[in-house]
């Protein structure tokens, strides 16, 4: 698998590329929507002088050479480039991962196979006579990428990473507003989206239920139960962005706030990160070739562990954690999350529920984000009553402070569920992630 | 059988600096092309990244035509081109003036920690078919956006700024700058009466959907069975406008390769509802007048979208909007977006409180809500002549304080 690059001298330097495929089928009110295909072949070179890195990106991949010749040759020589300490922090790895280059490979599966599944979908979530639905859209498709990383320290490993996705989604008319609900599903292979007829009709269902029946909430602290989806969400941003290292450098305020062996939260909450799991923030080696795995963030509600990349772990003298990632071979690699999750506890969602005599059960949420307030746009609410779930309610906006809302957790269920529903935004690049957690009870939350 | 071939050129060179030094160069040059070629009402596409041969990428293009993608449309004809740059920099003109932009932030505001990028980037738009179509625009703007944070803050980051300048000019990069960070320490109290002043970007999505052609038709806008009434201010004049000075990198022409009469169509005038919009296939699908735009897709057939929105200025400044009030520029806020309702929330976690000219200091955090008929409607208080604070447009309306 060895490309001979001729690396420069005096500079440490690193060529990554990409083989990325892509294919996709929608299908809208019983017609073709979207039906594209693509593939594209690029690489990112770098070059570090130790004192700042040279990028270049090119989609000709024998322009490579030329390109890190011609980086070199505006960097500045350093004899001892290899005891810089962001260098000396890169290791050397040699290894070929490839999952799915094998029937599971999404690059075999036809477009009419992928219509095949529409088409399954279809027949039995669609009624053409429901007078209740206004609008329905099924798609799905995939995402094939190889990536190679060789670096001058003598670097040299590939792997791949491939997604597919599959949306059942409805527009209920109600009184002329239009709401929009259904079923999003992310997993690796064709095999993960299979099975899932009863779930999109279960949410059918439910938003057809919100659509009719949703009422207006007062604002206010309210205590919240929080489902998986939901939990999986809040400990991304309320808690997961936090620990991304680069946002502490040079930083006496926060690394202060946030030193490792601090009680940050209630003793329920334990939040790890894990990148060489096979899910939607699989990296079983970050951008920079360090091999990734298991950290702790936070165990039993102590300040455990934080998200490195080589420069932040020399900055801060800390163990670097493999979560160096960058959108694409257009990008360079920034502190990432992966696979970020709440464990599961022992408590029981019924009883969560039984405990809150007024409140509101969190169903279902489509985007946040994260600061020292954090912010969830809920979908799908039930307001609690006398420890009941009862009717639908509107909620535009869920939002607490991180700093109090960990502690604020009083309860952690035993129904984890990891979604790879996820990406994640920051600093203008996204990436895959997977998020999960269980139900959780929190004393109070701001509603909106 | 006929032909068409779009492409798409972006250069781009971006010096970031990292608590307030050089931290990394990037040099980007991308291509992408799409084949198109259409016969028996079908359109057979091949989308490309990086340099490919013209005959390579016709032939895959003509084997994709098995995929029967519908577009029975005839293929639209013009020449006309669009040069829209001003003063290109070169990697050392763009690291030099970034290089005074960062020593000025270090010197003048060393309580706070910033990441800065200033990015040029040189963009080349074509489209050209077998039929003599031959549209073109190029572009240049070097791009700022700076996240900062304040040392003693617990936030990950304060706020941030961003904007494009096509002929970069230091002493605007200043300006902003110490208008963003120049008052952070004086912190004020929240006023009774909310006026947010902000660009509208975010705001006019709602238009872009519940105008939609198709929207309209099927019933799931909320502006289904209004156009033609009266729903918004007297003040409220919105207008796709390809040629709008503050758009960047955006193409004259739509995916159908449909130019507009004047670059224009106006959508809601003086309040009124004039019409929604409809792609070529939209238009046929639901027999409503074809207007444009369509969106240019490289992967597949056009679809409705790819508006270019801009609110008419009142002709007033801020200040004179303001009329001896206060308004609130949020730099660091999350909002709920419009829902099913058009209601709409936002959670302001750092904000400054300005009166047209300056700013006056910082606000605690707090949440607004309003709704689009409102913002848009009584609370809408006008699209400032000048732009004394995002180097854009500002719009400037009232809010309800939750």
């Amino acid at each position: 698998m060895d490309y001979n690059f001729k690396f420069p001298e005096n500079l440490y330097s690193e060529v990554r590329m990409e083989e990325k495929y892509g294919i996709w089928l929608t299908i809208q009110n019983g017609e073709v929507e979207n039906d594209g295909e693509s593939a594209e072949v690029g690489a990112m070179v770098r070059v570090f002088d130790g004192n700042m890195w040279y990028t270049a990106t090119t989609n000709s991949l024998d322009e490579i050479q030329s390109q890190l010749d011609a980086l070199a040759a505006i960097a500045a020589p350093n004899p001892q480039i290899m005891e810089h300490p962001i260098v000396k922090e890169l290791d050397v790895n040699r290894d070929e991962r490839f999952r799915y280059d094998g029937e599971t490979d999404l690059r075999k599966v036809t477009r009419a196979q992928w219509k095949e599944i529409l088409d399954g979908y279809i027949e039995k979530c669609v009624d053409p006579e429901d007078k209740d639905v206004s609008f329905w859209s099924c798609g799905a498709g995939g995402r094939h990428l190889i990536k190679r990383l060789y670096t001058s320290k003598g670097t040299a490993i590939a792997w791949d990473y491939q997604c597919a996705n599959l949306g059942v989604f409805f527009g209920f008319t109600v009184d002329g507003v239009t709401s929009y609900g259904g079923k999003y599903h992310v997993g690796m292979t064709v095999p993960d989206l299979l099975g899932h007829e009863e779930e999109v009709l279960e949410k059918k269902a439910q938003y057809l239920d919100y659509a009719k029946n949703a009422k207006d909430i007062e604002p206010g602290d309210y205590e919240c139960v929080l489902a998986p989806v939901v939990t999986a969400m809040f400990t991304h941003e309320s808690f997961g962005h936090k620990s991304e290292a680069d946002f502490m450098l040079a930083d006496k305020t926060l690394a202060e706030e946030w030193v490792l062996g601090k009680k940050v939260g209630s003793e329920k909450v334990s939040i790890c990160d894990v990148g060489d799991m096979p899910n939607h923030g699989y990296v079983p080696y970050d951008d920079e070739g360090t091999k990734a795995g298991k950290t702790y963030l936070m165990k039993d509600g102590i300040l455990t562990g934080r998200l490195h990349d080589a420069r932040s772990a020399s900055i801060m003298g800390e163990k670097k954690t493999g979560n160096a990632r960058a959108q694409d071979y257009h990008y360079q690699p920034i502190v990432r999350m992966t696979n970020t999750y709440m464990e599961a506890g022992t408590d029981k969602l019924e009883d969560m529920i039984a405990g809150v005599k007024d409140g509101v059960y969190v169903m279902d949420v489509s985007n946040g984000t994260g600061n020292s307030t954090f912010v969830m746009n809920p979908t799908l609410c039930y307001r609690i009553r006398d420890g009941k779930v009862c009717e639908p309610i509107r909620v535009h906006m869920l939002t607490g402070s991180v700093f109090q809302t960990l502690f604020d957790v009083d309860a952690v269920g035993d129904d984890f569920v990891l979604f790879d529903t996820y990406s994640c935004g920051k600093m203008g690049q996204g990436v895959d992630v997977s998020a999960g957690g269980p139900s959780i009870r929190v004393k109070k939350l701001s509603i909106s | 059988m006929n032909k068409a071939k779009e492409t798409l050129t972006e250069n781009r060179s971006k010096f970031v600096f990292k608590e307030g030094m050089l931290s990394s160069f990037s040099k980007e040059s991308n291509f992408q092309a799409s084949y198109k070629v259409y016969q028996d009402g079908f359109a057979g596409i091949y989308y490309h990244v990086g340099k490919v041969d013209d005959e390579e990428g016709f032939r895959k293009a003509q084997e994709n035509l098995v995929r029967e993608r519908p577009y029975p449309f005839a293929l639209e004809t013009g020449k006309r081109s669009r040069d829209k740059r001003e003063k290109i920099l070169s990697d050392q003109e763009l690291r030099a003036t970034a290089e005074n932009c960062i020593k000025y932030l270090n010197e003048t505001y060393p309580k706070f920690r910033c990441e800065v990028t200033f990015m040029g980037t040189e963009y080349d738009r074509r489209t050209e078919n077998d039929l003599g179509m031959d549209y073109e625009v190029k572009d240049y703007a070097v791009g700022v956006s700076a996240i900062y944070k304040h040392e003693a803050s617990k936030n990950i980051s304060d706020g941030g700024f961003s904007f494009n300048m096509r002929d970069f000019d230091e002493a605007q990069f200043r300006s902003i700058a110490d208008d963003f960070l120049g008052q952070y320490e004086t912190m004020l109290e929240i006023p009774d009466e909310i006026l947010l002043d902000m660009t509208y970007y975010g705001f006019t999505g709602f238009f872009s959907k519940h105008l939609d052609g198709e929207e309209l038709a099927r019933g799931t806008s909320l502006l289904t069975g209004k156009v033609g009434e009266k729903l918004f201010s007297e003040d409220f004049t919105l207008a796709h406008v390809v040629s709008d000075e503050e758009a960047w990198f955006n193409p004259f022409w739509d995916g159908d390769g449909c130019v507009f009469e004047n670059d224009e169509l106006v959508l809601i005038e003086n309040g009124v509802v004039k019409t929604g919009y409809a792609d070529k296939k939209t238009a046929k699908k639901y027999n409503v007048k074809h207007t444009g735009p369509a969106y240019q897709d490289f992967t597949d057939v056009p679809g409705p979208g790819g508006l270019t929105l801009k609110i008419k200025r009142s002709g007033k400044t801020v200040k004179e909007l303001l009329d001896g009030r206060v308004c609130v520029v949020p730099v660091d806020y999350t909002s709920s977006g419009f829902n099913e309702k058009g209601e709409y929330t936002m959670v302001i976690q750092n904000s400054m409180l300005f009166d047209g000219e300056k700013v006056l200091g910082r606000l605690p955090e707090f949440k607004i809500s309003t709704n689009i008929f409102d913002l848009f409607g009584k609370d809408f208080i006008g699209v400032s002549s000048d732009q004394p604070i995002y180097y854009d447009k500002q719009l400037i309306f009232r809010v309800n304080k939750v």
